[in-house]
């Protein structure tokens, strides 16, 4: 196909905010980067709301124009685009935020003019009339099927691929994010490494950072961590291990699935002890021995990717929180999404056999341990200390690692992918 | 209608109106609860093949086509060539046989079945079941029964590989299952 000028990315909200995460991403990136006019269709806008606080979940039937992407730190600033430009009039409903058509995905889908890039995300089910307009188009619309990201060898036997329809004259494209040039690549926006670059060797905008969060200026020795999981059965051993432990340790914490077991481990004990060495309390601050833990509230991706840059060290969870720590190039533990039948530990270890190879055999086990023991292994006491000491071999192979990945852009190899397209 | 995941090496299914022979069906995890099938497949009509990709539960119109039960005899490069009850002999194309050439193995006595498009024997089914002996595995792990613990065996007569329980020995029979190319057991 020649270069298209419509999208349509459709979405369903399984749960927490990844899924929804990618969407965003990619639809802010192919809009504001490529050009493309794009519109997301959400089953969610209140989860979604969080991602994107303009959105006005309310407003169902009416068209508004929201921001355009925040020109600040590098990113191309889009003027919003006019009502449904580059699609049939007949659609209704949407609101334009950041340069990007936004639509609920409702139970009722009105008939509408597909676009000529159609991505359904992590293969969700895409609505039966939009398929069949999709098959009544004279040019077919190039279908793909976003699917989940995975190190796996299996990916790039599989990436690209087609799916023909088993009854209609249509061919959905598997496309599969991931860490090789044989997959399609990760999101990464244009001048992302460069404003983390910035950012993390200025250290006013740092303290400006750190300063409206209401966290305290960093001390000498103090190492920041950022603690963004599941529930985990090891919080409680990782938590005491810092509040023991030589170091002075300042958590931060997002709001989520963490925060009761993180809340419970301190109790009413933790937020005194935070008022006795001067913190505000009000700031839902705890502290225990040599551990300080800040919650913050929910942030927009964009703010989430400060806090990675500033911390030393990552804990993440999911997918789009794990490829973002990579972008951050600090030492990072993931915790994978976990399944019941145990297959995302290959996924777990296929990440860290990527991530870790060329390193040396040490750093590479301290790397395995610490992401086990995270994942439902046991050990996350003498793991972590592990961890920390290689902490500078880390942060150094985090830039190299970061470098590598950057050359491989899943947004830029979609459109090669459909250019290459019957 | 069949979902991807239960389609085996010589089913036939409808794809876009188009009778397609499945040579190949390798199942993978995609992430959370979604999966996926990678599909060899060769249209009947045109002869032509392409590697696929669906949902686990993409759902298939299957092709139900006339079939014979047979066993197979041998090999004469490049046909498969079995035989059913009445001695009458049916030929297959190697490369139409897919993963069932994984289990095809001189004097097995496993009952086949052949299937036919137009007059024309295009590709043969195994159980869903079969019993193969182990050739070579490395040393059994002692203490370990739980059959969670993985390693690669080599059977007897096709030589193709596929992980096994730790306890597994050489001269073992073990139980596969054919549309996953899986272990199950230890066969009695």
């Amino acid at each position: 196909m020649a270069s298209p000028k419509s999208c349509d990315i459709f979405c369903t909200v399984v749960d927490n905010y990844g899924d929804i995460g990618v969407c965003w991403r990619l639809a802010r990136q192919l809009a504001n980067e490529h050009g493309l006019k794009v519109r997301l269709w959400v089953d969610d806008l209140r989860s979604f709301g969080k991602l994107c606080p303009e959105l006005d979940v309310g407003l169902e039937g009416q068209l508004r124009h929201g921001a355009a992407e925040p020109s600040g730190a590098g990113a191309t600033a889009m003027p919003p685009l006019p009502q449904s430009a580059g699609f049939a009039s007949n659609v209704s409903g949407g609101q334009i935020c950041r340069g990007v058509e936004i639509h609920h995905w409702g139970s009722v889908f009105a008939a509408i003019e597909p676009a000529d890039l159609v991505i359904g995300a992590f293969a969700c089910v895409l609505p039966p009339a939009y398929v069949a307009a999709m098959a009544a188009r004279e040019i077919k619309p190039v279908w793909i099927n976003l699917e989940y990201l995975s190190a796996e060898d299996w990916v790039e036997t599989h990436h690209g691929l087609p799916s023909p329809h088993p009854t209609l004259p249509l061919t959905k494209y598997f496309f599969f994010p991931g860490f090789t040039e044989k997959t399609g690549g990760l999101l990464l926006e244009r001048g992302l490494l460069d404003r983390r670059d910035a950012f993390q060797s200025d250290a006013t905008a740092q303290a400006e950072y750190w300063q409206g969060l209401g966290v305290p200026p960093r001390i000498e020795g103090e190492l920041r961590v950022s603690l963004f999981g599941y529930e985990n059965e090891a919080m409680g051993a990782l938590l005491a291990e810092w509040e023991h432990g030589s170091q002075l340790v300042t958590c931060l914490l997002p709001e989520g699935r963490a925060l009761p077991q993180v809340l419970a481990y301190f109790n009413d004990v933790g937020r005194a002890s935070a008022r006795q060495v001067g913190l505000k309390p009000d700031l839902q601050v705890y502290a225990r021995g040599n551990l300080r833990v800040h919650v913050l509230p929910f942030v927009e991706q964009e703010q989430y990717d400060l806090l990675l840059w500033a911390c030393d060290v990552n804990f993440v969870r999911g997918e789009d929180s794990c490829v973002r720590a990579q972008w951050a190039a600090k030492p990072f533990i993931w915790h994978i999404y976990p399944q019941h039948d145990g297959v995302h530990l290959e996924k777990l270890e296929a990440l860290r056999l990527l991530y870790t190879a060329g390193l040396p055999e040490e750093t590479a086990q301290v790397v395995q341990a610490m992401w086990l023991s995270w994942n439902g292994g046991q050990g996350v006491a003498t793991a972590w200390r592990d961890f920390a000491a290689q902490r500078r071999v880390l942060a150094k192979h985090g830039m190299e690692w970061a470098q590598r990945l950057s050359k491989n852009s899943l947004a830029l190899n979609l459109l090669d992918f459909l250019r290459r397209t019957d | 209608m069949k979902i991807a995941q239960d389609l085996r090496a010589g089913n036939v299914i409808n794809v876009g109106g188009e009778p397609m022979v499945i040579l190949k069906a390798e199942y993978s995890r995609s992430g959370r609860n979604g999966s996926v099938v990678k599909m060899k497949m060769k249209n009947l009509l045109t002869d032509s093949a392409k590697e696929t990709v669906y949902a686990a539960d993409d759902k298939f119109e299957q092709i139900i086509l006339d079939k014979k039960e047979c066993t197979y005899t041998y090999f004469a490069d490049p046909m498969f060539v079995f035989m059913d009850t009445e001695y009458n002999q049916y030929e297959v194309e190697k490369e139409n046989v897919g993963d069932v050439v994984n289990y095809l193995t001189d004097g097995m006595e496993d009952i086949c079945e052949v299937v036919f498009y137009d007059g024309k024997a295009i590709s043969v089914e195994l159980p869903n079941t079969i019993v193969r002996e182990v050739e070579y595995t490395e040393p059994a792990v002692r203490g370990d029964t739980s059959g969670k613990v993985m390693k690669p065996a080599k059977l007897v007569g096709s030589g193709f590989e596929l992980p096994v329980a730790a306890f597994i020995e050489i001269g073992d029979k073990i139980e596969i299952d054919t549309r996953t190319n899986e272990f199950k057991k230890r066969a009695n």
